[in-house]
């Protein structure tokens, strides 16, 4: 795999470090976390994303042997589904601005427990597997967003009720157009996974 | 350039999990049919179990009856499906079983717990029964319809599945390739397309009743998150009627996969074929306004919308459907059996259940007629002698003893008995709807009352046919599993 090999391996870590070390510092992360709808979905699903690509830089016997010590893809999918949880609670992102620790256990466990493990499991999911994750993400997200929208109160002590009111209607379009393009690959590509005769399911492909 | 000759495919008997579907759809498919007797009755006066029953009935014979139809349709779909492509037997079970989950919970709601909100669940009724239920029957019957769509949507996703690995994607699976380039004839046998709209549309559809299920039931336990009614309104009726529209897409591959065997005539994917089925995955998710022409407050751009691809929706697939079997019968020298004759007379019930609908359809007829029993009228014709005559024929089909085996004389009596018996049943909605009835009333004026009593006799000639047609299918559960040609080969081949 031509990803895998060295030089190209350490170019794109290097930049995935920079990146890393960027959205930490706190120039930036004032400016993302100043608002709920930045915060919520500019800043944490980059973590995520600096996770995914992170793991798949890794030689795939790495991973395989990662996911082989973990216990398989179904414990994968459950860390990532819970911490993915945990960091859409209210309080988690108030905790996030207020405590130091909190801060830094979001900038470890979204990239470690979300990213990284969705893609170990990504390889040895079937369409069912996969559509289950997408149904659940996307369905999650857009109920979380109408309650954002309709909630009486402020569930976030330090952003405002219109930010909050903004999040929500962020996450709604964000879930609508998700679950757009999900069924367009679905259409049009079919998404690659091990049932996949022509692709051997390397699971390169994230639907 | 395509051409099409017919392939003769030996005849595959049921597996056991599409037998257990069929079974648990014929025991609650008739007990949901004497549930819909009793309500009849009791609006003619023949009988007197009082409102509280009256709605607790019509709750269970709503969303029962919505149940069982998506699961024979889905035992339809699979059978057949699976001779195509390769499907997971246990999720097929798995669907089963949590369905039957669902059902328990909500039979504890309606029955132990009083729920009788209708099917609909319209917010923000179930959370405000004034006493009437309790908070935990409320969200008992809601999480019950949560649980049966969980299983539908894991059933669809291994559809999908199968259908992207052996196709390569839904878009081939829908015919694409053929319908919008050359059409080199190997576009995917209508079964095929069928349950690739299927899956597309039912996707789509439970995902949208499941996210306002859970925001209702948020708002069940912590009212101050306030749902907008009209919105939640159009969710449930997008889901709702996606969901029950597509249970009959599922039951016409019978039509599709079993005449052709009886007259040898292949059933063509052409480009109008495909064409018609793309336009209905599109069209049959924008067709629900129709439901909603009375809620003034949606913008009148959707309620249009509604009106015109309400127009544009009742045709396409019906009409390729309609021509494609009376091509496939005209001439052929068919010899008419039970099965047959169901899954043509389907056809029939199909495209006169939809002509009602086409005419509530339209906005200045629906402000007068669409509260009234004429739109019963309307899915009771396009259900019973559309759908689920063809989950019938399917059923005789898959018990008929041998190729040339003869129906007896009560099997006939009870085919007209239950063309006759839904016929008459499903006019007197109809004219009761003409004639200002309304719709979900427990009690009705002196001048509904003949309707209801003539609707109640024919619906009793319609349970007994039914009868006959389940304890003959159950009665033959035994050839039902086996491989063996069943069709009856036309005069013209068999000579």
């Amino acid at each position: 795999m031509k990803r895998t090999s060295s030089p190209y391996a350490v170019r794109m870590g290097f930049g995935l470090g920079i990146s890393y070390l960027f959205l930490a510092t706190p120039m930036v992360r004032d400016w993302m976390e100043a608002s709920m709808s930045r915060h919520m979905l500019v800043q944490m699903p980059l973590l995520v994303v600096i996770g995914i690509v992170a793991c798949r830089l890794l030689p795939a016997h790495w991973q395989n042997s990662v996911l082989a010590r973990v216990g398989g893809s179904i414990p994968c999918v459950v860390v990532a589904l819970f911490a993915s949880s945990y960091w859409m609670l209210p309080r988690a992102l108030d905790a996030a601005l207020n405590d130091p620790l909190a801060e830094m256990a979001k900038f470890l466990s979204l990239p470690l427990l979300v990213g990284f493990p969705l893609v170990l499991a990504w390889r040895r999911l079937t369409l069912i597997g996969r559509g289950f994750v997408w149904t659940n993400f996307i369905s999650m997200l857009a109920v979380l967003g109408w309650l954002y929208i309709v909630a009486p109160v402020r569930v976030c002590n330090s952003y405002l009720v219109n930010d909050q009111e903004t999040a929500g209607w962020y996450m709604v379009i964000a879930s609508v157009l998700l679950f757009l393009w999900w069924l367009g690959t679905l259409l049009v590509g079919g998404g690659v996974g091990p049932d996949k005769p022509d692709r051997n399911g390397t699971g390169t492909k994230l639907a | 350039m395509a051409s099409y000759t017919y392939t003769a495919t030996p005849d595959q008997g049921a597996k056991a999990g599409v037998l257990a579907y069929l079974v648990v759809s014929a025991v609650v498919l008739l007990l949901m049919m004497l549930f819909g007797l009793l309500m009849r009755m009791e609006q003619a006066q023949f009988i007197s179990i009082g409102g509280l029953w009256f709605y607790k009935l019509m709750t269970l014979h709503g969303a029962g009856m919505v149940g069982i139809v998506a699961l024979a349709g889905a035992s339809i779909m699979w059978h057949f499906l699976r001779q195509y492509v390769e499907l997971t037997t246990s999720i097929f079970i798995a669907n089963l079983v949590i369905f039957l989950i669902g059902v328990v919970m909500i039979l504890a709601s309606v029955l132990l717990g009083d729920f009788h909100a209708a099917w609909t669940f319209l917010f923000p009724l179930p959370g405000n029964s004034m006493g009437m239920w309790s908070q935990g029957a409320a969200a008992l019957f809601m999480g019950g319809l949560l649980v049966i769509g969980v299983g539908f949507v894991l059933l669809h996703l291994d559809i999908a599945r199968a259908i992207i690995k052996n196709y390569g994607g839904l878009g081939r699976g829908l015919g694409w390739p053929q319908l919008f380039g050359p059409d080199d004839g190997n576009a995917p046998p209508p079964a095929v397309v069928a349950s690739t709209m299927v899956t597309i549309v039912n996707l789509i559809g439970l995902v949208v009743g499941a996210s306002i299920l859970i925001m209702m039931l948020v708002n069940l336990y912590v009212p101050t998150f306030e749902i907008d009614a009209l919105l939640a309104k159009g969710m449930i009726y997008f889901f709702g009627h996606v969901f029950i529209n597509a249970v009959i897409y599922m039951a016409v591959i019978a039509v599709y996969e079993i005449l052709p065997r009886y007259t040898q005539r292949p059933w063509k994917s052409n480009k109008v074929f495909l064409a018609s089925w793309t336009a209905s995955t599109i069209m049959v998710m924008f067709i629900f306004p129709h439901h909603l022409l009375m809620d003034y407050a949606f913008p009148k751009w959707f309620l249009i919308m509604g009106h015109i691809i309400g127009y544009l929706n009742t045709f396409p697939i019906l009409i390729v459907t309609g021509y494609g079997a009376m091509m496939i019968v005209y001439r052929s020298g068919i010899r008419w059996d039970m099965c047959s004759r169901l899954l043509f007379v389907s056809l029939f019930g199909w495209a006169v259940g939809a002509m009602p609908a086409f005419i509530d359809g339209t906005i200045t007829v629906n402000y007068v007629m669409h509260n009234t029993l004429w739109v019963p009228g309307h899915f009771h014709t396009y259900l019973i002698l559309g759908m689920v005559a063809m989950v019938f024929g399917f059923m005789y089909y898959l018990g008929k003893p041998d190729e040339n085996a003869k129906d007896s004389p009560i099997d006939i009596a009870a085919f007209w008995g239950f063309v006759v018996g839904t016929m008459g049943f499903t006019m007197s909605f109809l004219y009761g709807g003409k004639e200002g009835a309304a719709r979900r009333y427990a009690e009705h004026l002196p001048e509904w009352i003949p309707y209801d009593r003539l609707g109640s006799y024919f619906a009793a000639l319609l349970i007994a046919s039914v009868l006959v047609f389940i304890f003959r299918f159950l009665t033959r559960l035994g050839l039902a599993g086996r491989d063996y040609q069943r069709a009856s080969l036309a005069r013209s081949i068999a000579t």
